[in-house]
């Protein structure tokens, strides 16, 4: 073990320690850079005319009344801005699936109840929304397609004319002999369950500042976005407003792009020549054959990008929150960015709440049809689903809705034993707002797996924690891999978190309470549930969903000792709450042997930072993210010791450093600086400023497991007279491994099961039979508030691996466990079958058989 | 999400006022906490040409007692929530208090704004239906009361024309042996009620002489089920009473549903607040159930 | 017959602004008076983040539900989203940018809740620091029941509320300890 590894886990150090986060000292003072604050001199504002009907064409569209309002800068059609830009093209494709290309506005047909229309570009938002109530648009209504039955219904109207109906994607998976162990076993339990629609929510809606360099043309974005380095190629891409031909000889003649293209085209294939081998082309095939005009889009953007003089740039300072909702480009971010070319002036757009509701992003409306084979002892044999997921109207890019599939089918069988499992998945269009990820955008399998389970328990006359028990992996028994394909280590401890949590429950004392709670004239109950998620997961994990898709997951960073002695750490994470600079600080100075403030975070903007496909999503910023700052840190390190060790006249072996002491082992008294040791640097070479030190990595972890995992418990009361409901108990067994910053974890773990309850007992993203959206404002899409959400109980296990950097991720399980336990507690409560996601207090006393339904 | 154009006009007199309502009728709007009035027009769903801000006419920021308590126009919740006279005089506004909305909104937001608007979902409409307040209105034409009775008309719809300003809201005096009480459940807390109730009995010697059970959030308006009122008449203030009439307003109720609760689900909750207001308020004047 | 009045009114001069027209407001934002002209149908917050420069006080929703934009006006928690700048004519507010100590440190409730690690992404944090100033003035010892439901009224997406409450907690001890508020 490391020297960092041993203070780590002995308390020293920083890593490991509650650190108070470096990042209030500017929010608790209100001088925090959120997007809304940047605000350029004569910057423009815009405001986007978006749909009323779930459904329409488009006849005409009358701007006229609208452009001749003063303070109008211009009044952008949906066309016009088109003219200009491309379309998003799919990224992710799939055996089996189709993803419909469309453009930045909508031009002859709307799709959602606030799909973008026009665009007004104004001296204020108040003169932006004056002019859009003046813009006169002709639609004629069509159906809609409001529902997952609406869209499996053969003969409806369809959204996209290229797709066979309203089913966009059919994808399949099957693991072991499903057939014969469902031949075999004692039972078969079939079930439907279903979820309703949710949508993510950050405190901070979207928000895009383009700056306009008035003389040279280049874009300065400033953004809400999750991955910055995605939206600056996206725009980059979707503005090549010019043919491809053109373009191409522009760059044939341009000879250093063109070695600076080839050479990290060469390098991209070296690096990932066995990845691209193994990539399977049936998705592309499958798009092509729905839609063959992708191939001169790709030719359009793909010589445009290699032909163009310059590159915007993102910058993303602090971000009010996301939980996924801002990893995608959208329609907006390209729509404004245009604008603001077109004008040659500075545009902003902030989101407001009503738009963020309608199409900020929306998740995890789906439906299972279950069948799980268990013999009469219990034990599991194998699962069946057809699940249905609709993705609402314009696929997410670059990942749509169909990246969800691809996770289930890993994910599905849990942390038990199964012995074969079969997946179909059908991916649906419909008339609503974009699927987008959420917070561990999977999390359905779990609530579904998990309900079963305990509705299985209930067949056979089991306690659901003796189900459980009974069909953990367990080490010992524990299989390399699961039977989905990605492999299992140590870090698989689910079995040690369900039996922690069993420790931790009482079950005699429940008995009391459930008693206590009838003599009330309430009920009781008690749900658990157990997940594993891949955070940042084994190195196969990708590969086995979709082989060759791992190619952009490596993590970037670069550690800096500059002239002066400054020590600057360089993030492609684009923090949003998770406290990244206090931890990237934590891990940085342990490594360099420096006080934590000696360290400085550099993160989000893309002209200093890596390139990076996913930027901060999928809980890799504590396992990889903090990993590479770690790598880069001791690389830098070392590089220092290496020059200190002539200047102190020693052997490199006897450097110390603490607390930025560097010295010869012993002799503390006669130490230098890094600023003695940078300047040396400098001196020599003959540098006056930036880096003297310098160390990049890209980094894709360690080891074979990289498993999250969490038990939940959730204790639930639930009046009978009223449905209202409480949560006297909530308790979270979680093994991340080692802890980072406790402070944060807590955190993260407590702030997912709070979106957890939401899902369960508050929050239902509300669209009637038409599809027109009906929790279109915070008074009907209900967050929870501190009077509805507990106190989280929260239990660490800590598996550490022979492995360093062996913190796993944290940001998604609360969120992920959650939904399950609770539905639990509310089935134990009842004495019912739950098969539904969402219990509002009046489905709570359907199910109790107090009212009926109207 | 930004307020539409309007003019503005800020009087510092009700004459004034009410010369600008005379001159600008249907389109003009009375501003005074603002907390109902700004999400409607920053949704855009209004967009008066004119607000008449009432903020800064002094005579309508009073609370007088006689014969009950009179609130003036521009009393906003949270001093009406402080006020030991509205406490004493129109105990179940004091009782509401806690429900209607947050903290940060009552500190804006006016009692008799909250009338005007006249949301079947508010608590404060049910009160005046429950108390049999009285409504002073004035117009450049002079100035008429009328009951709560006939204020409240249906779907945020009162018998204010739109000449007129709702001054004041006057309370009658509370019953030394009345015990009131309001309830209600919410989704979260703060949140418009899926069901409420504002109730009052009068128990002056062992048997209930007057009853009031006003329900708010099971249709446009405030409702009052005079048939369990009824029930409640003669009756001593004892849980089976409550029950008994708790019976009967389900049998009369016949409540919407929406997205937040059923029909049905209303109707359970009605009956259920009814027996548990009907206790409280029983318990205030010390009657045992 | 007793009567009480609040005076409260911003103004005892009458006036009459057309749409396009703009107002002369004085408003005194955590010490500084600041002579602002405005459109009577622009919002306090927008006011207060735009004209005045204090981008503190966040918009989360504009219609009066998340809190974020809540502020100080006269002493009383307001959502500065539900005001008219034109309101608070003659008003004193303070914005979370109002609330450190003279000396530039922390005033106790923003150190508790770097102590409680109250906040993540911290959009909502402005309207919650408000909204604790105002609970702990009023009510210097609140049970946790008490501050869970003052704080009720604002919306915090990160959190699950627990660490906030431990910060509101651990302001209560610290200024009853010594640290003024």
């Amino acid at each position: 073990m490391t020297d960092t590894q041993d203070r780590q886990r002995s308390g020293l150090g920083f890593v490991g320690q509650r650190v108070k986060r470096v990042e209030d000292e500017r929010f608790l003072r209100g001088a925090g850079t959120y997007v809304a604050d940047v605000q350029p001199d004569g910057v423009l504002h815009a405001a986007f005319l978006r749909s009323p009907y779930p459904h329409a064409t488009i006849n005409s569209i009358n701007v006229n009344k609208a452009s001749r309002l003063d303070g109008v800068a211009k009044v952008f059609t949906g066309a016009e801005l088109n003219d200009v830009t491309n379309p998003f093209l799919p990224f992710f494709m799939l055996e089996g699936l189709y993803t419909p290309l469309y453009k930045c506005m909508s031009d002859d047909k709307v799709r959602h109840v606030g799909d973008v229309v026009a665009l007004v570009v104004a001296e204020s938002r108040y003169i932006a929304e004056d002019a859009l109530e003046l813009i006169d648009v002709d639609y004629t209504e069509l159906p809609s397609i409001a529902s997952i039955d609406d869209a499996l219904t053969p003969g409806r109207v369809q959204l996209w004319d290229k797709a066979n109906g309203n089913v966009l994607g059919d994808i399949d998976a099957s693991y072991g002999n499903v057939d014969e162990i469902f031949a075999k076993a004692d039972h078969v339990i079939t079930r439907t369950l279903d979820c309703p629609r949710q949508t993510n929510q950050p405190m901070e809606t979207r928000g895009t500042v383009v700056e306009v360099d008035p003389q040279t043309g280049h874009l300065d974005i400033h953004n809400t976005s999750q991955a910055p380095h995605m939206l600056k190629w996206a725009t980059a891409a979707l503005l090549v407003n010019e043919g491809g031909f053109k373009n191409l000889g522009k760059f044939v003649k341009n000879a250093e792009r063109r070695s600076a293209f080839l050479g990290a085209a060469k390098s991209f294939v070296t690096t990932n020549k066995e990845k691209l081998k193994a990539s399977d082309p049936a998705g592309q095939k499958s798009q092509f054959e729905k839609d063959k005009s992708m191939v001169k889009h790709q030719m359009r953007m793909a010589s445009g990008l290699l032909a163009a003089d310059d590159y915007p740039t993102v910058k993303a300072v602090d971000i009010g929150g996301a939980f996924g909702s801002k990893g995608p480009v959208t329609r907006e971010d390209i729509a404004v960015a245009a604008a603001a070319k077109q004008l040659g002036r500075s545009v902003q757009w902030i989101e407001d709440r009503v738009e963020n509701l309608q199409d900020g992003g929306q998740a995890r409306e789906e439906r299972f049809d279950v069948s799980i084979a268990v013999d009469a002892d219990g034990t599991l044999r194998g699962m069946k689903v057809d699940a249905y997921l609709d993705q609402g109207a314009y696929p997410a890019f670059p990942i749509s809705s169909a990246i969800i599939p691809q996770l289930w089918k890993l994910y599905m069988p849990g942390p038990y034993n199964f012995e074969a499992f079969e997946l179909n998945t059908k991916v649906l269009a419909t008339n609503k707002g974009r699927v987008v990820p959420y917070r561990g955008p999977w999390a359905n399998e779990t609530f579904m797996r998990e309900r079963m389970l305990d509705i299985v328990a209930g067949e056979l006359g089991m306690s659901p924690a003796d189900l459980r028990a009974k069909n953990v992996m367990r080490e010992g028994s524990m299989p390399d891999a699961f039977i989905t394909g990605p492999s299992i280590d140590e870090t698989m401890s689910v079995a040690k978190t369900l039996d922690r949590a069993l420790e931790m429950i009482d079950f005699d004392q429940l008995e009391e309470d459930k008693a206590a709670a009838e003599a009330r004239g309430h009920k009781l109950g008690l749900g658990i549930a157990s997940y594993h998620e891949a955070a940042p997961g084994p190195p196969n994990f990708f590969s086995s969903a979709q082989p060759g898709s791992d190619m952009f997951l490596y993590e970037d960073g670069r550690a800096e000792v500059e002239a002066d002695g400054s020590i600057k750490m360089y993030t492609s994470q684009s923090p949003h709450g998770q406290s990244h600079q206090t931890t990237y600080m934590q891990v940085a100075a342990d490594e360099l042997g420096v006080p934590m403030e000696d360290v400085e975070i550099v993160w989000g903007n893309t002209d200093r930072t890596q390139f990076s496909f996913l930027g901060t999503g999928g809980s890799r910023g504590g396992p990889l993210g903090a990993g590479v700052m770690r790598m880069t840190a001791r690389e830098v390190r070392n590089q220092v010791v290496e020059v200190a060790a002539d200047m102190l006249e020693a052997a490199s072996g006897d450097i110390e450093i603490v607390d930025g002491n560097i010295h010869v082992a012993g002799v503390p008294a006669k130490g230098i600086t890094y600023a003695d040791v940078a300047a040396k640097v400098a001196t020599d070479k003959r540098i006056s400023s930036g880096a003297v030190f310098s160390e990049e990595m890209k980094y894709e972890g360690v080891g074979n497991g990289g498993w999250s995992v969490a038990t939940h418990v959730a204790w639930v009361d639930i009046d009978l007279e009223t449905g209202m409901v409480e949560i006297p108990r909530y308790l979270v067994v979680e093994d991340c491994g080692p802890i980072i910053n406790p402070g944060v974890v807590d955190g993260q773990v407590r702030g997912g099961v709070a979106q957890g309850i939401g899902a369960v007992f508050y929050e239902k993203h509300h669209y009637d039979d038409n599809a027109n959206l009906l929790s279109a404002t915070y008074m009907d899409y209900l967050i929870p508030t501190a009077m509805e959400i507990p106190e989280i109980d929260i239990e660490h296990m800590e598996t550490l691996t022979s492995g360093e950097n062996d913190a796993r991720g944290t940001g998604e399980g609360g969120m992920i466990g959650a939904p399950a336990a609770l539905t639990n507690a509310v089935s134990d409560a009842l004495g019912v079958e739950v098969h539904e996601q969402y219990l509002p207090p009046y489905r709570l006393l359907e199910l109790a058989g107090v009212i009926t339904p109207d | 999400m930004k307020n539409p154009p309007f003019t503005y006009h800020r009087p510092t007199t009700v004459d004034e006022a009410l010369a600008l309502l005379a001159e600008f009728g249907d389109d003009g709007k009375v501003l005074a906490g603002g907390q109902s009035l700004l999400p409607v027009m920053a949704l855009r769903l209004g967009s008066p040409e004119h607000i008449i801000d009432i903020g800064s006419i002094d005579e309508l920021a009073t609370i007088t007692v006689g014969d009950g308590v009179t609130i003036g126009a521009m009393v906003r919740h949270a001093e009406a929530e402080k006020s030991a006279d509205i406490a004493s005089q129109a105990p179940l506004i004091a009782a509401a208090m806690p429900y209607v909305g947050h903290r940060a909104i009552r500190s804006r937001g006016t009692v008799v704004g909250s009338i005007a608007h006249a949301d079947g979902a508010a608590e404060m409409p049910a009160v005046c239906l429950a108390t049999g307040a009285t409504m002073s209105i004035a117009s450049a034409d002079g100035t008429r009361e009328v009951a709560a009775a006939d204020f409240f008309q249906g779907f945020f719809t009162t018998a204010l024309e739109a000449n007129e300003l709702l001054t004041a809201v006057h309370f009658p005096a509370w019953s030394p042996t009345a015990g009131g009480s309001v309830v209600e459940i919410a989704r979260r807390h703060g949140d418009y009620a899926m069901c409420g109730l504002a109730c009052s009995i009068d128990v002056p010697n062992g048997t209930i002489t007057e009853a009031a059970l006003s329900f708010f959030s099971v249709a446009g308006q405030p409702i009052r089920v005079a048939e369990a009122e009824q029930a409640l008449i003669g009756k001593p203030a004892t849980e089976s009473s409550f029950a008994d009439a708790a019976t009967v307003v389900a049998e009369h109720l016949d409540p919407t549903g929406d997205i937040h609760a059923t029909a049905n689900y209303r109707r359970q909750l009605a009956t259920v607040l009814t027996r548990r207001g009907l206790a409280e308020a029983a318990s205030r004047i010390g009657v045992p159930a | 017959m007793s009567s009480s009045s609040s005076s409260q009114s911003p103004a005892s001069r009458s006036v009459s602004v057309d749409p396009d027209a703009t107002l002369d407001v004085s408003v005194t934002i955590n010490g500084d008076t600041h002579q602002l002209v405005i459109e009577p149908r622009r919002s306090l917050a927008d006011v207060i983040r735009e004209d005045v420069g204090l981008t503190g006080t966040h918009l989360g929703c504009e219609h009066g539900v998340c809190g974020a934009c809540t502020v100080m006006v006269n002493g009383e928690p307001s959502r500065a989203c539900l005001m008219l700048a034109v309101q608070a004519d003659g008003a004193d507010i303070t914005t979370i940018e109002g609330l450190a100590n003279d000396d530039g440190s922390m005033h106790p409730i923003q150190q508790a809740m770097h102590e409680a690690m109250s906040f993540q992404c911290a959009f909502c944090s402005p309207g919650f620091l408000m909204s604790t100033v105002a609970l702990l003035r009023d009510n210097p010892s609140p049970s946790t029941d008490e501050i869970r439901e003052e704080l009720s009224g604002n919306l915090c997406r990160c959190t699950g509320y627990q660490s906030i409450v431990d910060g509101v907690e651990t302001a209560v001890s610290l200024i009853n300890s010594g640290g003024a508020a």
